[in-house]
């Protein structure tokens, strides 16, 4: 015989405070302690399943009210809706006003008259089942199935069968966060940067130990240093994609805490790593594979100490008609397929940065000398001026007039005029 | 031509400014990307336009862009490290500003040491030069010089159109000219 389905909601008494971080705290701590399988979701409501404590706590009403004194004692009000779905039980505590019980077999009946705000249902949605005059769930649970997914698809059939009551599907439990955290305070002062070192190279092996086991890989490690007297030194690094080789990380540790070394012995020394999931990095045996992780990572770490961070990255371009609107993302970004482009001969324009100034000589407002410090030559034939402006309605308004000359030497390149001065900004190669 | 760029071998661009040599390797950077392989471009000048490279076909996400703000030293670095990690098609280094290859002197043991590091990466690893720079240590080299530009409008130019370049190979170890020169004739478009 199945095991009879009893599932509670917990929702705030005041209807503004649904879904704030300490409320739906409390209330997951309140459903904790009362049952091992709490679903936390999104909104912050919280569900858990009441089957298998009536033995424990009696009928389905006195666990109900067992909830709610547990969150008075937090100084909360709540209201209960227990039923034999997650929607029944939340339309229940809704509507209800501290603890509601819809009886086993109840739930459509009980639904029925509820109206369909209760669901949620999209704004586009909700508007289409008001032009059909459709008000309470009982009604749109009583049309015709097939011909309700042949007018609203397949989210019109989801809400159907929500107002009739059904949502088979299982609780998630909900998991406490993982902490990855590992601390030496070995008896003895780390005196010297090598010490140092060699103890946090301890720790990261302890760490990237656990990230193996559970199959996960890091986006951050942060280290707290105590020094001897008495005050705390803090970094934090963050690789280029998510590692959980210890040489990697080691190595990388290694460079941040020398970039910027505690000011004093340290005498105990905390490492932590935020845990994410990674997906694989070829995704499919056809494609070529990408730079390995674990590569990637300790070529950006050499990188970046040879050119500097900040000059390494990803180019994409900013939606902005202001020239040169460029922004460089982190590499460790997941390669997006492009969008089809037709591949065609474009002429590249090797931009100067910063632009340079320039002299520009007119003849009836054209340019015919150029005299700058990198091109001075006679300008034999130009266009322009291509006009943009933007941003007026902001402090950094711009004004760029373009002009493409040819000069006397056969150099194409890229004149611009901002309104007062004039620029030298690329040359076409 | 784009297809006689050796993989595992070090290669060279080389001519003056405006000559289509940037263009060329940027078509090949779009080849490549758009192909779905990732490319590292080593900015000696910090003279890459994205939005050229959009304009050629490039798929911007799969491009790595290092800057080097014009120091030759790190520039070489860079292209020596980006060479040696498996994974990159293409790693591009771009000397094509005149001022950067005439301040230090690059030996034939740094052209060397660059090719060594194509070979052991597995990966095609093109300068862009003004001038030769790598001799023999470069597998594969081709020439590109302006032809003329292409104005539209008359009787005075509206708009550039683009420019015609030509370009020869210089030096090949796989291709075996025919009969005479191997050259072609590239509208760049604007």
């Amino acid at each position: 015989m199945a095991a009879l389905r009893r599932i509670a909601c917990l929702l705030a008494h005041e209807p503004a405070l649904e879904g704030t971080p300490a409320i739906a705290r409390d209330l997951l701590e309140v459903a904790l302690a009362h049952s091992p399988r709490v679903e936390q979701s999104e909104q912050g409501v919280v569900y858990l399943d009441v089957a298998g404590l009536h033995g424990l706590f009696g009928a389905d009403d006195e666990i109900g009210r067992r909830l709610a004194r547990a969150a008075a004692d937090r100084g909360l009000r709540i209201r209960v809706g227990i039923a034999h779905s997650r929607i029944s039980a939340l339309i229940a505590a809704r509507r209800g006003d501290d603890v509601t019980v819809v009886e086993p077999g109840e739930d459509a009946k009980y639904l029925a008259p509820a109206p369909l705000s209760l669901l949620d249902p999209s704004d586009e949605m909700a508007a289409r089942l008001g032009r059909w005059g459709l008000r309470t769930l009982g009604e749109l649970a009583a049309l015709p199935s097939a011909a309700l997914s042949e007018r609203l698809g397949s989210e019109g059939l989801e809400l159907q069968r929500l107002a009739r009551g059904e949502d088979p599907r299982p609780l998630r439990p909900w998991e406490p966060p993982l902490v990855l955290e590992e601390s030496a305070e070995p008896g003895w002062n780390a005196e010297s940067l090598q010490m140092l070192v060699d103890l946090v190279t301890m720790l990261v092996a302890r760490i990237c130990a656990k990230l193996v086991k559970r199959g996960l890989s890091a986006d951050q490690f942060d280290w707290t240093c105590r020094l001897i007297d008495g005050t705390v030194h803090e970094g934090s690094c963050a690789p280029a994609v998510p590692v959980h080789e210890t040489a990697a990380v080691q190595a990388l540790l290694r460079a941040s805490i020398e970039s910027r070394p505690p000011r004093g012995a340290v005498e105990a020394v905390v490492l932590r790593a935020r845990p994410v999931r990674v997906t694989p990095a070829q995704e499919s045996l056809a494609d070529r594979s990408r730079p390995s992780p674990r590569m990637l990572t300790a070529v950006l770490t050499r990188l970046a100490a040879l050119v500097g961070a900040p000059q390494i990255g990803v180019p994409a371009l900013l939606d902005s008609h202001r020239p040169d609107a460029v922004a460089m993302e982190s590499p460790g970004r997941s390669m997006r397929s492009a969008a089809s482009v037709p591949n065609r001969c474009a002429l590249a324009l090797r931009r100067l940065r910063p632009p340079l100034p320039a002299r520009v000589t007119l003849t009836a407002g054209r340019p015919v000398h150029l005299h700058s410090d990198r091109l001075t030559a006679r300008i034999v034939a130009s266009a322009g001026p291509w006009r943009s402006s933007g941003e007026w309605w902001t402090e950094h308004r711009w004004i760029h007039d373009e002009w493409d000359a040819e000069l006397a030497e056969g150099t194409l390149c890229r004149l611009a005029h901002d309104g007062s001065t004039w620029w030298l900004e690329g040359i076409y190669d | 031509m784009l297809n006689a760029f050796p993989s595992g071998q070090l290669s060279e661009i080389v001519g003056p400014w405006s000559s289509g040599g940037g263009s060329l390797l940027l078509a090949l950077m779009a080849r490549i990307t758009a192909s779905g392989n990732e490319v590292a471009l080593v900015d000696g000048a910090d003279a890459f336009d994205p939005a050229s490279a959009v304009a050629a076909g490039a798929d911007l996400s799969r491009l790595l862009w290092v800057k080097c703000g014009g120091r030759l030293r790190a520039a070489l670095g860079a292209a020596d490290l980006l060479a040696r990690c498996p994974g990159f098609a293409l790693v591009a280094l771009d000397l094509g500003d005149l001022s950067l290859t005439r301040r230090e002197f690059i030996s034939p043991a740094l052209c060397l040491r660059l090719r060594i590091a194509a070979e052991q990466g597995d990966t095609a690893l093109v300068l862009r030069v003004p001038h030769r720079l790598a001799g023999s240590a470069a597998a594969f080299a081709v020439s590109v010089r302006r032809r003329e530009p292409c104005w539209i409008g008359r009787p005075y130019p509206t708009r550039l159109g683009g420019l015609v370049s030509e370009a020869f190979v210089l030096r090949s170890r796989a291709l075996r000219p025919k009969g005479g020169e191997q050259r072609w004739l590239i509208p760049w478009q604007l």
